[in-house]
């Protein structure tokens, strides 16, 4: 028997009885749709902490903290994610640096210093003070290849010109107003909304955002050594400019102007978001200005960036350079964690799909047993007119597979609309920005994470997975139909 | 997915032509020479029974429904199976199409030992060998008529154009060229029994079976009927194995082979 025949004979028997048909179809269309719904549920918490992260940083980025402590500028990593397990072998230097980049993966790679405080003044009479600026310096050739971004103005192209974080210039406050009102409110540290109790108690919500006190592109700033406290090592000649007063920025500290604001990325270092960025040869030259006594030698590298081409790779990149005696640290780690935590929680939901559809499965097994019993007759009679037992089988096996398949594109397409429709409840309501969020996952930020999370994949799983269950079903049935006497046939109206 | 392709042809039928080992065919019984049936025409018998026997066991009795059943019927013959309900005629006939195993005994058919084959070569066996008309027709009410008919072609993987060009010819010679399309409840048992007879020789089988074709119809009607199901086994020289116990249609036969209790009683050639 052909198979198109097959296919003919089984759709006559399934639009033969309709709206038994349809009820089974219906059990396999709601088993697929909750399997696929949770499933998408649970890829939506991935989604949402990939989102979450990415708002953080670049997830490529790998940071390398060698253990080069010789020097007094030595300083935790960004983010304090330095580690102790690192072997005392390796040196994070140019050559290091070198190496990292010929890896296999690497879009780039730069090493990075970090002045902890520098003293930063800006303003008429200097009266915009930061006792505490982190100085930040990379290599600035790899910029752009490290991902870096800004938000406004240019890179450095004079002399004297460095990068600014995001919000740096909200960390200047001002020497002339009372303490407690001498700093602006920056947007990143303010609630979403504060009651009229909480901010009598300090609570500071969006609409309290303001500008900061001078605008840090067309302002120049001094910078100086920070006043010595706990170190006792700056035993320099420059004074420390921490008071209103100080008027002079000639002798005591150098001036830079800021070129450019970073986009805020905790992946590539404070200095993006509060803190200022430049070239490391630069640094050099203005730490051996402000602070002498300091050796250049002991500006080593405190540690080195690394990014990879795609995220996929960072594990395989990160263990490359372990190997080589480093310890390394990425947002990998985190979203590690998340996962494993996530999880759980869609093994749970997966399983809650799971027995609506083996619900489904006892329904096709229903299905099939009756029509078994109901054709009989027919059975036997094809038997005893030469269709071979293979038919027989093949016959229901189509029939319960023709069941499955139909239930599971019908069940997809339904959860498609359903995970439209929560991804919409959860943007509050509908627009064509939201529909493009929901559709075509091309939103960033937290704000458009969705809920529901339907991969393509997902659809391939749940029509195979439904015709397996359907397939698996039928079996029982379809081996009882072949075990009917052709005798039946002829005796059963005799 | 092994199991929606074809079978492969098997090769068991023409190993089950060989000489069996049980010696049960090998050794011809002596037989009267009245009802040697060997046609003149062909050498060996189409049909051929030896010593066959079949008992059920029903709770505790053992029901013996034949006992030593020795028959040959040439090929082209149109032999009637004779005999009251309760004589084992259905029984025979079962026998004789492989729709049962025999107890003991042995059915040859075209040279294939019929009661060897296995489930599947049965199967085969029936698709090239054999048709058969029911007496309640037996027509899947799903199908209409042509369906029904292309039926047997379809098993044998004929495309769809081809055997229901075949059926249409073939219901067109049975006088039903009007009611192609016809679902089986939407005929008369005389027209269903048609579709019935032009089902059993649309594959032109080297022997069809008839189990009381006209049990359930008209007298009328009983005479079309067999008045076709004789002309088509002479136009093709098939044989026919007809069940009845009808007086009237044994009228129709070659041979009459009357059984009473499970044995034959007497076996008579006639002429037409």
């Amino acid at each position: 028997m052909r198979f198109s025949d097959l296919v003919h004979l089984c759709r006559q028997n399934l639009f033969r009885r309709k709206s038994r048909t349809i009820l089974t179809v219906l059990g396999v269309v709601v088993g697929c749709c909750s399997i696929v719904t949770m499933v998408s549920l649970g890829s939506g918490i991935d989604e949402q902490n990939k989102q979450m992260l990415a708002s953080m940083g670049d997830l490529t980025i790998i940071t390398v903290t060698g253990t080069n402590s010789a020097g007094g500028m030595q300083a935790a990593g960004p983010m304090g994610m330095a580690d102790s397990s690192g072997t005392a072998t390796a040196r994070l230097d140019d050559k290091a640096v070198k190496d990292f980049r010929s890896l296999q993966y690497v879009a780039a790679a730069t090493g990075h210093i970090t002045y902890p405080s520098a003293s930063l003044t800006a303003g008429p009479a200097n009266r915009y003070t930061n006792d505490a600026g982190t100085i930040e310096a990379i290599d600035m050739a790899q910029f752009d290849a490290m991902g870096y971004k800004l938000v406004s103005g240019h890179k450095p192209e004079r002399q004297g010109e460095v990068l600014a974080g995001q919000y740096t210039a909200y960390d200047f406050a001002d020497s002339l107003r009372l303490e407690g009102d001498n700093y602006r409110v920056a947007p990143m540290n303010v609630a979403e909304s504060c009651t009229a109790e909480e901010r009598a108690n300090g609570c500071r919500d969006k609409s309290d955002v303001q500008d900061p006190f001078f605008n840090i592109l067309t302002t120049k700033i001094t910078v100086a050594a920070a006043p010595s406290d706990d170190s006792g090592s700056t035993s320099s000649s420059s004074t420390a400019t921490t008071t209103e007063n100080t008027a002079s920025a000639s002798g005591s500290g150098t001036q830079i102007q800021v070129s450019g604001l970073l986009k805020e990325d905790y992946g590539k270092g404070q200095a993006t978001s509060s803190g200022l960025l430049m070239d490391i040869g630069m640094l050099k030259d203005l730490v051996a200005k402000i602070q002498p006594g300091a050796a250049t030698s002991s500006l080593a590298y405190d540690s080195a960036l690394v990014r990879v081409q795609d995220i996929d790779h960072v594990a395989d990149v990160e263990s490359q350079i372990r190997t080589m005696g480093f310890t390394t640290s990425s947002s990998r780690d985190m979203l590690d964690s998340l996962k494993e935590q996530t999880r759980s929680i869609q093994l749970i939901l997966g399983g809650i799909g799971a027995v609506a559809l083996v619900v489904a499965a006892i329904g096709i097994a229903n299905t099939m047993v009756m029509s078994v019993t109901e054709r009989v007759r027919e059975i036997g009679i094809m038997k005893a007119l030469g269709c071979t037992v293979h038919d027989i089988r093949a016959m229901f096996l189509v029939e319960a597979g023709a069941i499955g398949v139909i239930g599971g594109v019908i069940g997809c397409l339904v959860s498609a609309v359903i995970s439209l429709a929560i991804n919409l409840i959860r943007y509050g309501g509908v627009s064509t920005e939201h529909l493009q969020w929901a559709i075509l996952g091309n939103g960033t930020g937290d704000e458009s994470a969705r809920i529901s999370v339907i991969p393509w994949w997902l659809y391939v799983f749940a029509i195979a997975f439904a015709t397996l269950i359907s397939l698996i079903s039928g079996f029982g049935p379809a081996n009882k139909a072949v075990r009917v006497p052709a005798l039946d046939a002829i005796k059963s109206n005799q | 997915m092994a199991w929606l392709a074809s079978p492969p042809p098997t090769a068991n039928m023409d190993a089950s032509i060989a000489p069996d080992a049980s010696g049960v065919l090998a050794t011809p019984a002596p037989r009267p020479a009245r009802h040697n049936g060997t046609h003149p025409a062909s050498g060996r018998p189409m049909i051929e029974v030896r010593n066959l026997r079949k008992e059920y066991v029903m709770g505790a009795e053992h029901v013996i429904a034949l006992d030593r059943i020795n028959l040959g019927i040439a090929r082209g013959q149109i032999c009637c199976i004779y005999g009251e309900s309760g004589s084992g005629k259905s029984t025979l006939l079962n026998q004789l199409a492989g729709m049962e195993r025999p107890t003991r005994g042995g059915v040859r058919i075209g040279g294939i030992v019929v009661s060897r084959l296995d489930e599947r070569e049965l199967a085969e066996f029936r698709q090239k060998h054999i048709g058969f008309v029911f007496q309640s027709y037996n027509l899947l009410p799903g199908l209409n008529a042509v369906e029904n008919v292309a039926m047997p072609l379809m098993f044998r993987g004929v495309p769809r154009e081809e055997r229901e060009a075949r059926a249409r010819a073939m219901l067109r010679r049975v006088g039903l060229g009007k009611r192609l399309n016809h679902y089986p409840s939407q005929m008369s048992g005389g027209q269903q029994q048609r579709v019935g007879i032009a089902r059993a020789f649309v594959t032109r089988p080297q022997v069809v079976f008839a189990d009381e074709p006209t049990g359930n119809l008209d007298s009328k009607t009983k005479v079309d009927i067999m008045d076709m199901i004789r002309d088509f086994a002479r136009e093709n020289g098939q044989t026919i194995v007809l069940v009845t116990h009808d007086e009237h249609m044994a009228a129709y036969a070659d041979r009459i082979v009357t059984l009473l209790d499970g044995r034959i009683v007497h076996d008579t050639e006639q002429d037409e």
